[in-house]
């Protein structure tokens, strides 16, 4: 029962994320050890969670929406827009760190697609033009 | 054409917990009772009489006991739990803490999918400022019941919105689903009595207990009381989240009246719950939207998640787009979830057109589907082939879009 008093870990793993943007190597080490848990099974854990990287991430995580209703709304050229402009493709990080692009299932904005986050914050109703165009204002 | 009543309240300035207090003026087992009368049925997906829920919970003796409030929703097509924890944190609050008091229990999690970042942040505040305002914590409101909410966030995996799969992702596991029985009621979070409820189920109860009556009993039909929150999206003039009376009002209606009609063409399909739930064709859409309606269509009102998909798209793309989704979040755990979705893309994807699948390659995928509904352990492979079938069995008659 003390366990509801504690942090759980994928708050802690929450907490890493945001403020590397990915899970670091020393920090698995230690709460594996903290919490008497194989380093292996923490890395079973991490894995099993798309928010959570194991490698670093660019400045600017993309998620896109390719979910059926964003898919009715023409996602697939939002998404060649994306990968044109950043250069990376789905699930890699460009060379300079700047982007991370992902593919993401339904983000809940199926009403207001083609949908994408970049770091968290939303953007709906895209086309190609208009992704660009945000994508252009990330310094 | 609306019926609002979970949507009573939008935009209050203070939100008078009425509900609550209701709640907390009769015994837990009352409570229970007034739910159970109410006819309210899970608003998850799976549509279980919250009550008969509710009543299991409360009738087991453990000093704790565990509410667990699902807010992973993932479903693609729905938005509505989002709709109400950004519009009505605090109604789903007070649904968490009601449940809370009628099943005796002290300690609860309302577990929220990690991408909701709006959601996440509105209802945390909310909950600090519940605390101060004794709605949370010891003593709720000068009376005897202590409650304690924590917020935890998923991390991109829709399996978790299975209730066994979100408490392993509770407890810090991987989020795979866990053999029932024993059910979560009986042995669920670290062990503990666990009882979880869908966002808009508790929302419901929240609103149910703010009346002396019962006005569930007055909205709905016999199998299906009250108000659905309907999410619809895809090829409609006007998606968004509308309140239906369940009965009142046929799938047609809802697309043509509610959601504005079809745009970009004429009607080709529509799914009505959510991709778990089986294709309805423009001939089945003239039926009331009730469970029991839909279910008579091997369909199923599921999570609300509506998708209107016209007749100029591409169905053969939709199902592999459903597909790749069924393969790339299945938890892994049960063999036949994993390597059957797993083998229906491959078969799909083998093909440039639906009318290129051939009798044998759909009567594989059939087989496949009953084989997985026997053998795993969660609704997400029971229900990972009904739609891709169904679009197969229905629509596969040649035609250019196919």
């Amino acid at each position: 029962m003390e366990k509801y008093f504690q942090k759980e870990l994928l708050e802690e793993l929450h907490e890493l994320r945001e403020t590397y943007g990915y899970i670091p190597e020393e920090d698995i080490v230690r709460i594996a050890q903290r919490r008497n848990i194989p380093k292996a099974h923490l890395y079973g854990v991490i894995s099993f969670y798309s928010m959570f990287h194991l490698k670093p991430t660019g400045k600017y995580i993309i998620k896109v929406c390719d979910s059926v209703s964003c898919r009715i709304a023409e996602s697939e050229s939002v998404i060649d827009a994306i990968i044109k402009f950043t250069k990376v493709t789905p699930g890699n990080t460009s060379e300079d760190k700047k982007f991370t692009l992902e593919v993401a299932e339904c983000l809940g904005h199926c009403g207001e697609g083609p949908v994408m986050t970049i770091n968290g914050e939303f953007y709906t109703y895209l086309t190609p033009q208009k992704v660009v165009n945000i994508l252009k204002t990330l310094d | 054409m609306e019926k609002i009543f979970l949507k009573n309240d939008l935009g209050l300035d203070k939100y008078p917990f009425k509900g609550l207090r209701n709640a907390l003026k009769g015994s837990p087992e009352d409570v229970v009772q007034k739910i159970k009368e109410s006819g309210l049925r899970g608003r998850g997906g799976a549509g279980f009489p919250a009550g008969i829920k509710w009543e299991y919970a409360n009738s087991i003796d453990n000093e704790i006991k565990f509410v667990i409030c699902n807010a992973d929703e993932g479903e693609p097509g729905t938005f509505k739990d989002r709709f109400l924890m950004e519009n009505l944190p605090e109604k789903v609050i007070e649904g968490i803490i009601i449940c809370a008091y009628a099943v005796k229990s002290n300690y609860g999690y309302i577990y929220i999918r990690g991408e909701y970042e709006k959601a996440i942040k509105i209802i945390k505040n909310k909950i600090k400022d519940l605390y101060k305002s004794n709605v949370l914590g010891r003593n709720i409101l000068g009376t005897e019941f202590n409650f304690d909410l924590k917020v935890i966030r998923g991390a991109g995996a829709y399996v978790c919105g299975d209730e066994t799969s979100l408490i392993n992702s509770i407890e810090g596991e991987r989020g795979r689903s866990r053999i029932k029985p024993p059910l979560p009621i009986e042995k669920g979070l670290y062990g503990y009595p666990t009882i979880v409820n869908n966002v808009e189920t508790l929302s419901a109860a929240a609103e149910i207990m703010k009346y002396d009556d019962n006005p569930y009993l007055k909205m709905g039909t016999e199998k299906s009381r009250g108000t659905k929150l309907v999410s619809i999206s895809g090829d409609v003039n006007q998606p968004g989240v509308y309140e239906v009376e369940l009965g009142k009002i046929t799938i047609k209606n809802i697309i043509e009246d509610l959601a504005g009609g079809v745009s970009n063409g004429e009607l080709g399909f529509v799914i009505p719950g959510g991709v778990a739930t089986e294709a309805l064709g423009p001939d089945e859409i003239d039926v009331p939207y009730t469970y029991e309606n839909l279910m008579e269509l091997n369909s199923g009102i599921g999570s609300g998640g509506m998708i209107v998909v016209s007749n100029k798209r591409n169905y053969f793309e939709i199902i592999k787009n459903v597909s790749n989704f069924f393969k790339n979040e299945t938890c892994g755990t049960c063999f036949p979830c994993r390597e059957a979705n797993r083998n229906i893309n491959a078969l799909l994807n083998h093909n440039k057109l639906m009318s290129d699948l051939t009798s044998e390659q759909i009567e594989i995928i059939t087989e496949i589907k009953e084989t997985i509904g026997y053998a795993s352990r969660c609704g997400f492979g029971q229900a990972s082939v009904n739609f891709i079938l169904s679009v197969l069995e229905k629509f596969n008659d040649g035609r250019v879009n196919s």
